[in-house]
């Protein structure tokens, strides 16, 4: 992609202005500070990760979705890069090198991809009728009822997740992880994909405690870990947090700015439409000028004579 | 608005342009028939990446934009007075009111769930910038509606003064027509306003839209002002829109055209022109260094393109009097900056979206294309048929600049109803408004995202109370070897895979005795849950940790923690970063697994565990009179390729690659057809009694060469029922009256019962050919055998298996699809690190295999037959024949001899063996080997290995010198004539008999490696060695009087002279002159 942090932050110096200027965008951020007690999130350490595809398959057990036609254990799906669809809401993929610098013995990078369940998604600002929600404790689910399938939702994911179900005639729904929220709802109970990691590279608990794991493991090993937990701040936050220990480009992880777009479109939206005024401004402007101009033509009609 | 200055058109209303309007709408309607009839896949080339595609850059975001005529003509005539453009006004806004109904017709094709449209009118989400465009279009449309209403009542009355069809029943209804067109003509500015207001709202919302994807969009079109832009370019563009539609009207319709209006009105483009380009080069200027001008090649040309063609040329040519005053010129340029335009929203919304994982990528299809150019026709035609339907187009007779003062038909409202009517509509859009207001605003504050369906949706399960982490689930009492790692912490959620069975001896083998890499910590109280530090223990008293433990440590009274009293549940509160028990378990194991690659510890998870077989109850789909190869069918349907590796097999093919007989290691040609035995003798005139055990269907001759996938008897060893059993003789078919639904539906993996019922029953009857293989072993008492009994391991727990083809030699079956061995479990020094002669034990190794100490006796509990006579047999006569159609000779006859608790014989054996092909010829003066395991003592692979020889004397045919084979099933076992038998079954295999025969004595080499006994029962020095060789003093002179505990006596006394030494090549018992790599004993000699 070419992109990189330098020019996401001169991508958005014109907009700062803008926000600045707007103190809705100041209450939304508060909303999400005010509940960062209750949000959950998952640590994934693709130093870890061995790539023996259980969480794919705790996955499709859970939401049950149809049976691949390889199975679990094959790992050939490896040879190309795959990305999570409507029948598989996370995917493996494998890049092939070691997983950080003190691990030279193994050969292969796993890098796990879902829903990354983002702090201010993308997809719950962008959705036409709230089908995408926010739930208490972070995990973004999906109502299909109401859901017109405008796919709006797809466009604004900034890690490209949400899937359709092009396929269906007269239901289909966009498909996704959505971190198995039954159970992640207050429980704290583990998705399924962290349930069936057999090696706990996926961890499963409380944000704030996550990104303390986090640095602890980065601040143990400074060797093997980059000194960045991708997730933090990416993109306003997302609930997903990774561990790595190679380039971020090389492994699958996009590099995003910390920025929330979410902020940019509300705080337009809100701003121009903020009580209806500006609307209502050009409305009385509009109707002076037309009572105006009104008023001169029936002098000129008067003045001729006629009237209409 | 007077509506004597416009007119229905009148004349021919088909010309060629409208039938070819009316093809395209009909391939393009065709088109969309088909996509509501199946769905978005057949008809877009939509994808994830690309959710988007031409429908919405052109049917949605173009048609918005291009329907901006109706907003900036209306705001010009009506708001700003200029009523000299008022013929422009109703074609303007009939284009306006026939583009945004084909908005939404076009948006129905691409919404997923296109009869939920209605939705964003109840569900309100006044963050979603979409729903700020959907709800100002909703509106936008009612506010055409009623500015278009005029024409319609207008062109109504029209047909009641001419007496149009249909005007009789217009005629009941005038007056409340002329109630309607009093009043909207009263309520109409305001109306006009809210038109112009609403559209600014949604042409620059409709700009935002691709503000939410900052890190998807192309630098050169993504910027926070598109709203800005997309309102001016709107704006500039709905002028041109009604230069082009008058223009091409005038065309068609062959009038004048109205260069008198479109001369002045162009005159007013440029500076709208120039408004939008400011803007948008100002934009580029500010973000400077963000914009990437030439980072691809492809949107710099788009980008270029829609700058340059499409808003400077035109820019400049309208500049120019002539250009504005020429109707082709003026038709040009506006058709530049509308195309401009158009190529600007194709290129936001298409070209410059560049997801990060493209995939395929996407470009329209024809489908796509098809019901667009469709839905553009039929603006077109409706437009058409509006003009000839309704007074919109100017008086064709009068010349258009001339506005009529015609006297109104209509009398104004009384001022007191008017306002009361103004005064309505004032109100209700000032609800509407502040009722929207409002929503924005509770948006923002959040109250919007409250999810109280997800509450009602889904359940909240109640999680499991937490395990007792002193119940250690799944571990037997009292073993202290094997660990089953199983416990509900293990197994919550996802049990994939059965548990693993941590054999606690082997890796501490392999450790060498170091016990802190697995316990780490440990404590004396076992509600002490967090212990302490091996290390740091050992640290703080000075003692330097690095050899076994049981080097200091009695291993058998020393206590550890439990490795689930630490690590219970993942990222507990106490302490975040302490793995649960299914973490510390596989990160430990994999971990050593993976760094002993080379040690051939298992990395895959079915080297440790077991997968579980799903429940195929709901997957086999076959009826209660379904036949054997119904099911084996229905295997098929999901199992091809098992079927298929199933044909490959040596199971299916009786034979296979032979790399351990000698003349035949690269050979493939070795199997049962070309054996020769002294059980069966051979299989090729008795295939059909052998046929009960192959694993096909059908009569065993051609169905091992033909290899049709229908015919393998998947049953044979997936039943887990116990019920599917072959006849015997019956071609392979199951016996009668099976459930064969109920055997289907439960099939798992193979039992060692299952296994058993051939491979205990080899040549017919129970253990009648191994002697290790006897019925008990399918559930045996703990000290039969260690393996099978007490750690219940299955078959492939150590036949291991790949593709179905399954590991293990046999002596007498010549194909080998990969070994067993002992170490792979036991590793290369099995004995043990804590005790004191486990150095002296795994020495032996060197020259003796594992089986000869740990395998005492076979034949425990079923005897094992032991020799043949013959000779005997056809002297005998005929005898009763058993249940499995074997003759039953009574043991006085002397024709078998069968023992129990057979002590095994002991050969060198090197792994490779000669043995006797069908027809190979044999020497009758001497014993001939049927079989002959090689290797002598000087070749340092052999190892004394145990045997079971079977001893025969059986037919060999005089003249040919070749060994028979007698029919024994339908021949012998019936008429007891050899010499008949004899003569059918050389026929049946197809080979030359003299006619006459004579006996010679055969022996016959069985492998000997089950029912391996726990070490307590395993030999003894003694057993083996003599008393007095057997002693410490010997080499460590130091000790006196050592007892040799528990070892050093003989644990069978009752056999005697077990291994004869002089016979394996040694001049006396090597415990005494020193084994065979040692040229002579230690430092120290033999006591006299």
């Amino acid at each position: 992609m070419g992109l990189n942090r330098r020019r996401f932050f001169s991508l958005f110096l014109p907009t700062a202005a803008t926000l600045a200027a707007c103190s809705r965008s100041e209450a939304s951020q508060e909303i999400v500070g005010s509940k960062e007690e209750e949000q959950v999130g998952c640590l994934v350490d693709t130093t870890l990760c061995i790539g023996c595809r259980q969480c794919e398959e705790g996955c499709n057990r859970r939401n049950e979705l149809p049976r691949p036609d390889k199975p679990f254990r094959d790992h050939s799906v490896f040879r190309t890069d795959r990305r999570p669809g409507i029948n598989n809401f996370t995917v493996v993929n494998e890049f092939l090198g070691s997983p950080s610098r003190d691990q030279r013995n193994k050969s292969a990078t796993y890098v796990k991809t879902q829903c990354m369940h983002c702090l201010d998604p993308a997809c719950v600002s962008a959705c036409i009728v709230g089908a995408l929600t926010r739930a208490r404790d972070g995990a973004v689910v999906y109502n299909p009822d109401i859901c017109i399938g405008c796919r709006y939702c797809m466009i604004a994911c900034p890690f490209q997740i949400p899937s359709y179900e092009y396929a269906e005639t007269l239901t289909p729904r966009v498909r996704k992880c959505e971190f198995c929220a039954d159970q992640a709802e207050g429980t704290g109970a583990d998705p399924a994909c962290a349930a069936a990691c057999p090696i706990e590279a996926i961890v499963f608990g409380k944000r704030s405690e996550l990104l303390q794991l986090a640095r602890s493991r980065i601040e143990r090993r400074p060797v093997r870990y980059v000194d960045h937990v991708y997730g933090e701040n990416e993109i306003g936050g997302t609930s997903w947090l990774y561990l790595y220990g190679r380039e971020m480009d090389e492994i699958g992880l996009l590099s995003l700015p910390i920025f929330s777009p979410p902020r940019t479109t509300e705080a337009i939206q809100h701003t121009i439409f903020k009580y209806g005024a500006i609307p209502f401004l050009v409305y009385g402007t509009l109707g002076g000028i037309m009572w105006h101009n009104h008023r001169k033509h029936q002098v000129a009609d008067d003045r001729d004579g006629g009237g209409s | 608005m007077s509506a004597h200055d416009t007119r229905c058109v009148r004349g021919s209303f088909f010309s060629p342009g409208t039938f070819a309007l009316l093809a395209v709408m009909t391939l393009g309607g065709a088109f969309a028939f088909t996509r509501m009839l199946t769905n978005l896949q057949t008809v877009t080339n939509l994808t994830d990446a690309y959710p988007w595609g031409l429908w919405i850059a052109i049917d949605v975001a173009c048609g918005v934009a291009l329907a901006a005529g109706g907003f900036t003509t209306a705001a010009l005539i009506e708001v700003f007075g200029n009523h000299k453009y008022r013929p422009l006004l109703r074609p303007a806004v009939l284009t306006a009111w026939l583009g945004y109904i084909f908005v939404g017709i076009g948006l129905m094709f691409d919404l997923g769930r296109y009869w939920n449209i209605w939705r964003p009118a109840f569900n309100w989400q006044g963050n979603s910038v979409l729903f700020e465009v959907g709800m100002c279009v909703m509106a936008y449309l009612f506010v055409l509606t009623v500015e278009m209403s005029i024409s319609f009542l207008d062109g109504l009355r029209t047909r009641v003064e001419e007496g149009s069809p249909g005007a009789r029943i217009l005629n009941r209804l005038e007056r409340p027509l002329t109630l309607l067109r009093r009043i909207v003509r009263t309520v109409m500015p305001l109306f006009v306003i809210a038109g112009v207001v609403l559209s600014c709202m949604h042409q620059s919302s409709l700009g935002a839209l691709m503000v939410i994807a900052p890190t998807k969009m192309c630098s050169l079109w993504y910027t926070p002002v598109l709203p800005l832009l997309f309102l001016l370019s709107a704006i500039m563009v709905g002028f041109p829109m009604v230069v082009m539609e008058s223009l091409i009207v005038s065309r068609s319709l062959g009038r004048e055209p109205e260069m008198d209006l479109l001369s002045p009105l162009a005159k007013i483009i440029p500076w709208f022109i120039a408004g939008y380009g400011a803007v948008k080069i100002l934009d580029l200027v500010v973000r400077g260094s963000a914009v990437e001008f030439f980072d691809t090649p492809g949107h710099m040309i788009a980008f270029l393109v829609e700058m340059v063609l499409c808003l400077l040329v035109p820019f400049v040519l309208l500049m120019l009097k002539p250009v504005r005053e020429s109707s082709g010129w003026l038709l040009f340029s506006s058709l530049l900056i509308i195309a401009g335009v158009v190529l600007n929203r194709v290129n936001v919304f298409l070209v410059a979206y560049e997801p990060p994982f493209p995939g395929k990528g996407y470009f329209p299809s024809v489908g796509e294309i098809a019901v667009t150019l469709g839905l553009i026709a039929t603006i077109m035609f409706l437009y058409r048929v509006f003009i000839f339907l309704f007074p919109i187009l100017p008086k064709h007779e009068t010349s258009a600049a001339i506005p009529l003062r015609t006297p109104p038909t209509y009398t104004p409202l009384k001022t007191s109803t008017a306002w009361t009517f103004r005064g309505v509509a004032i109100g209700l859009m000032l609800i509407f408004s502040v009722l929207y207001a409002f929503i924005h605003q509770e948006a923002v504050s959040g109250d919007i995202r409250a999810t109280e369906w997800v509450e009602s949706v889904r359940p909240v399960v109640a999680e499991s109370t937490g395990l007792n982490p002193a119940e250690h689930a799944g571990r037997p009492e009292g073993y202290q070897r094997v660990y089953i790692l199983s416990s509900r912490l293990l197994d919550d959620l996802d049990n994939f895979y059965g548990p693993a069975r941590f054999n606690h001896v082997t890796h501490d083998e392999w450790t060498g005795g170091d016990c802190a890499p697995c316990h780490h910590r440990f404590s004396m109280d076992s509600d002490d849950r967090i212990g302490i530090d091996l290390n740091e223990f050992h640290d703080e008293l000075e003692i330097h940790l690095g050899g076994p433990c049981a080097s200091c440590h009695d291993m058998g009274s020393i206590t550890t923690q439990r490795c689930d009293s630490c690590h219970w549940l993942a990222n507990e509160e106490d302490d975040p970063s302490r793995l649960g028990l299914k973490g510390a378990y596989h990160r430990q194991c994999i971990g050593c697994h993976e760094g002993a690659r080379k040690t051939g510890a298992p990395l895959a998870c079915i080297g440790c565990h077991h997968p579980v077989t799903p429940d195929h109850r709901d997957l086999v789909a076959v009826g209660e009179d379904v036949d054997v190869q119904g099911v084996v069918r229905e295997c098929v349907r999901c199992h091809a390729t098992s079927t298929q590796d199933v044909l490959k097999s040596a199971h299916w093919n009786w034979a296979g690659h032979s790399p351990e007989v000698g003349g035949y290691e690269n050979s493939a040609s070795l199997g049962l057809n070309t054996m020769v035995n002294s059980y069966m003798f051979g299989t090729g005139p008795n295939g059909e009694y052998c046929a009960a055990c192959h694993i096909g269907i059908g009569p065993l001759e051609g169905r091992i060469a033909n290899r049709d996938p229908e015919t393998v008897d998947c049953l044979i060893c997936h039943d887990t029922t116990g019920t599917y059993k072959k006849k015997i003789g019956g071609g392979g078919q199951p016996v009668d009256g099976l459930d064969l639904q109920r055997v289907g539906r439960t099939v798992g993996r193979p039992s060692r019962a299952k296994c058993g019922e051939c491979h205990f029953y080899s040549d017919g009857s129970a253990n009648i050919k191994h002697g290790d293989l006897e019925p008990a072993l399918a559930d045996p008492p703990d000290d039969f055998d260690v393996h099978m009994g007490r750690y219940n391991l299955l078959c492939q727990d150590c036949h291991t298996t790949r593709q179905h083809k399954i590991a293990g030699m046999s002596m007498s079956a010549p194909a080998v699809e990969g070994r067993v061995h002992c170490s792979r479990c036991h590793s290369d020094t099995p004995h043990g690190i804590s005790g004191a002669y486990s150095r002296h034990l795994d020495d032996h190794l060197r020259s003796i295999s594992c089986q000869v100490c740990h395998i005492p006796h076979i034949a425990r509990e079923t005897p094992t037959r032991t020799s043949i006579d013959w000779q005997k047999a056809e002297a005998y006569g005929p005898v009763p024949l058993t249940d499995r159609g074997l003759p039953a000779w009574p043991e006085r006859s002397g024709v078998e001899t069968w023992v129990r608790n057979l002590v095994p014989e002991y050969r060198w054996y090197d792994g490779t063996r000669r043995i006797k092909v069908l027809g190979e010829s044999i020497d009758p003066r001497s014993t001939v080997y049927l079989n002959q395991p090689q290797g002598d003592k000087r070749n340092p692979r052999a190892l004394i290995s145990a045997f079971k020889t079977h001893r025969a004397i059986q037919p060999y045919d005089t003249d040919n010198k070749v060994l028979l084979i007698p029919k024994l099933w339908e021949g012998f076992w019936q008429h007891f004539n050899l010499e008949v038998a004899i003569r059918d079954g050389m026929a049946d295999s197809g080979m030359g008999y003299s006619g006459s025969y004579d006996f010679v004595q055969t022996v016959q080499y069985m492998g000997i490696h089950h029912e391996i006994v726990p070490a307590k029962d395993a030999l003894g020095c003694h057993d083996c060695h003599a008393a007095d060789a057997v002693d410490c003093r010997r080499c460590h002179s130091s000790i006196r009087g050592h007892e040799l505990n528990g070892l050093g006596h003989a644990v069978y006394p009752e056999v005697e002279n077990r291994i004869d030494f002089k016979a394996l090549g040694y001049e006396d018992d090597p415990a005494r002159i020193g084994g065979r790599f040692f040229i002579q004993l230690g430092r120290g000699t033999p006591p006299s």
